[in-house]
């Protein structure tokens, strides 16, 4: 059967964003840009970053995902997110190893309301006719340049985004435990780019992903939408496959 | 209505030196003994990379020891993948005229694009052309086959005056199809005159309407080979047993393992933004029904697991929409034993295959 995510969780767990509570109101963030970038990459250093309960895709793959939010709960902000392309079950989703936050107010919320292990930096999006670029630098280093060129117009249906899980302390049955947050963003694309993915830089463990090696761009998109950040719906237990660990919430 | 059975010839982890040996072997013992039953076809896809899903990267091998192996049925060697990184036409057009030799006039030629990035990546081919050159090749091999010399100046490929060699058994040329997952291709089949395989798209209600669309424009197609081939196949799970709380079961497994290692891949539509793949590809109509559960929690009425009458009973459903053949998925990752799946194959063309082929009132 599929291979599983070797990843020691608990090795990861001190560092892991902590959720005082899972009602977290659902977040509008009108008027977004988002940047999409997938890489291909080396076959070891993606299985030693997802958690046992996640397969990797075929070929492994991971997504890096810059969005500008004008407006949000917490203020505008441009979000920078690692994500490892993975399966949980038979679903598609991207594993958040870290994000980086222009905005500490923004940062701090989307940790504690979604489980984004979000830390202030300087992420800067920029679009232009010949590219849309990205970079995060965290104190004064480049930790990611990295950008879409040649952008030719492709319609809004033909953009698809995975789901993210972001690993994070919730509270369940009066103690807080490690799970998987499940972040289903819905998206309304109003419109959208595609390119060329270019990476000039990128400090594989200042995202938590040594051994990442993005070598084999696939694709890069860029899109204005209206974005949602919903409320949390599932849980997934990282040390449990899947189609055995997930709690639906409510249920 | 014909039955036929197809391979994906998949193998699970943890691979030994014995896995693929034995899958191989043990699939042509399922070919045997389908021929011996008096199925009417065997189909082998075309598969690259697909790591567990799918090790029939060189399904013209498989099916040519098929042929050898058989007297009847017939050979179908599909779907063949039209994309120029991964075969040229001429290479497909000769391929298939050694089959035709080889099993004296038995093959059928299915055509398709592949679904997955994980594929069309590894190839470094260009999903936004795939369509386009699927629909070139579906012309050029009908003139390679027919044509003593062939010329082609095209947009995917162009070659001098060649003779393509051997040239089909069958004459004019073997039966087309392209396989149908894609809204609308069922459309492109019927403008094309070819036959609409693996048509398999959800509820059979959605499907009748599908099917109506494809007879109605093949009526008026203008067909890429020298004749029109108006044929709707479908695919399906297969698994007969005269318990049916236990065949429904084992069906059930079968059907939820190879919906598992399909998603693992990576579709083109979740790699690559494109217009060219509005689905997810690698039969997700089958797969959706497959996760279905009728009222009685029971498995989707459209689904041939169970016991011989809850078999008919799906497939009446099937032949009612206007279905000319349903094609048997018979395991995934060795979830049904051996011998179980041969039995299966047994009591399906004992009590089930008799009902379709004698005109039994229903």
């Amino acid at each position: 059967m599929p291979l599983y995510g070797t990843l020691d969780v608990k090795a990861r767990a001190a560092d892991a964003p902590r959720l005082a509570a899972l009602d977290a109101p659902e977040w509008q963030l009108p008027g977004a840009e988002v940047l999409h970038l997938l890489f291909e990459t080396e076959d070891a250093g993606n299985l030693a970053l997802l958690p046992p309960a996640l397969h990797p895709t075929i070929p492994p793959t991971c997504h890096l995902v810059v969005i500008r939010a004008p407006e949000s709960p917490a203020g505008a902000f441009v979000l920078a997110q690692l994500r490892v392309g993975c399966r949980a079950g038979a679903f598609q989703r991207g594993f958040v190893t870290r994000a980086f936050c222009d905005s500490a107010r923004a940062a701090a919320a989307l940790c504690s309301a979604f489980g984004f292990d979000a830390r202030a930096a300087d992420v800067r999006l920029v679009r232009r006719h010949d590219e849309v670029s990205a970079r995060v630098t965290e104190g004064g280093r480049a930790i990611l340049a990295c950008s879409l060129g040649d952008p030719v117009a492709i319609g809004p249906d033909d953009v698809r985004y995975v789901d993210a899980l972001n690993l994070a302390w919730v509270p369940r049955g009066g103690e807080s435990v490690l799970r998987l947050v499940q972040v289903d963003a819905r998206q309304r694309i109003h419109t959208a780019d595609r390119g060329r993915p270019r990476i000039a830089s990128f400090d594989a463990p200042a995202w938590a992903a040594s051994g990442l090696v993005p070598d084999y761009g696939v694709s890069a998109s860029f899109c204005s939408a209206d974005l949602v950040l919903p409320r949390i719906r599932f849980l997934v237990d990282p040390e449990k496959p899947a189609f055995r660990g997930t709690e639906k919430l409510g249920a | 209505m014909k039955f036929g059975i197809f391979f994906e010839l998949s193998t699970p982890r943890p691979w030994t030196p014995e896995s693929e040996h034995r899958l191989y072997h043990e699939s042509l013992e399922q070919v045997r003994l389908a021929d011996a039953l008096g199925f009417d076809y065997v189909w082998c896809v075309e598969h690259h990379f697909l790591e567990e899903y799918s090790h029939a990267s060189a399904p013209e091998v498989f099916l040519a020891a098929c042929a050898a192996q058989t007297k009847r049925i017939r050979v179908g060697h599909g779907i063949v993948v039209c994309v120029p990184q991964i075969n040229h036409p001429a290479r497909i057009a000769e391929r298939a005229a050694a089959l035709d030799l080889i099993s004296s006039g038995r093959l059928d030629l299915g055509t398709g694009r592949s679904g997955t990035w994980t594929e069309l990546g590894g190839f470094e081919a260009d999903p936004d052309e795939t369509k386009k050159t699927w629909d070139e090749y579906v012309r050029a091999i009908p003139q390679m086959w027919t044509q003593e010399r062939f010329r082609w100046r095209g947009r995917s490929f162009s070659m001098p005056l060649r003779a393509v060699l051997p040239k089909p058994y069958q004459k004019p040329h073997p039966p087309m199809w392209v396989a149908v997952t894609s809204p609308g291709t069922e459309i492109d089949a019927a403008e094309r005159g070819l036959g609409a395989l693996g048509l398999s798209m959800g509820p059979v209600s959605e499907y009748a309407e599908k099917i109506e669309n494809y007879k109605r424009v093949i009526r008026s197609c203008e067909p890429v080979g020298a004749f029109v081939n108006d044929q709707i196949a479908a695919v399906n799970f297969l698994f007969c047993h005269a318990d049916d709380a236990e065949g429904v079961a084992t069906g059930q497994r079968l059907a939820g393992t190879f919906n598992y290692l399909a998603s693992q891949l990576l579709s083109t539509r979740e790699a690559f933004p494109t217009r060219s793949y509005p689905s997810l590809g690698l039969l997700p109509g089958l797969r959706s029904e497959a996760a279905k559960r009728a009222d009685d929690g029971g498995p989707s009425a459209a689904i041939t697991i169970g016991d011989p009458a809850r078999i008919e009973q799906a497939l009446r459903r099937w032949e009612s929409a206007g279905v000319d053949c349903v094609n048997f998925l018979l395991n995934c990752a060795e979830t049904v034993p051996q011998q179980q799946v041969l039995a299966s194959l047994r009591l399906f063309a004992q009590e089930v295959m008799p009902r379709f082929r004698s005109g039994e009132a229903r």
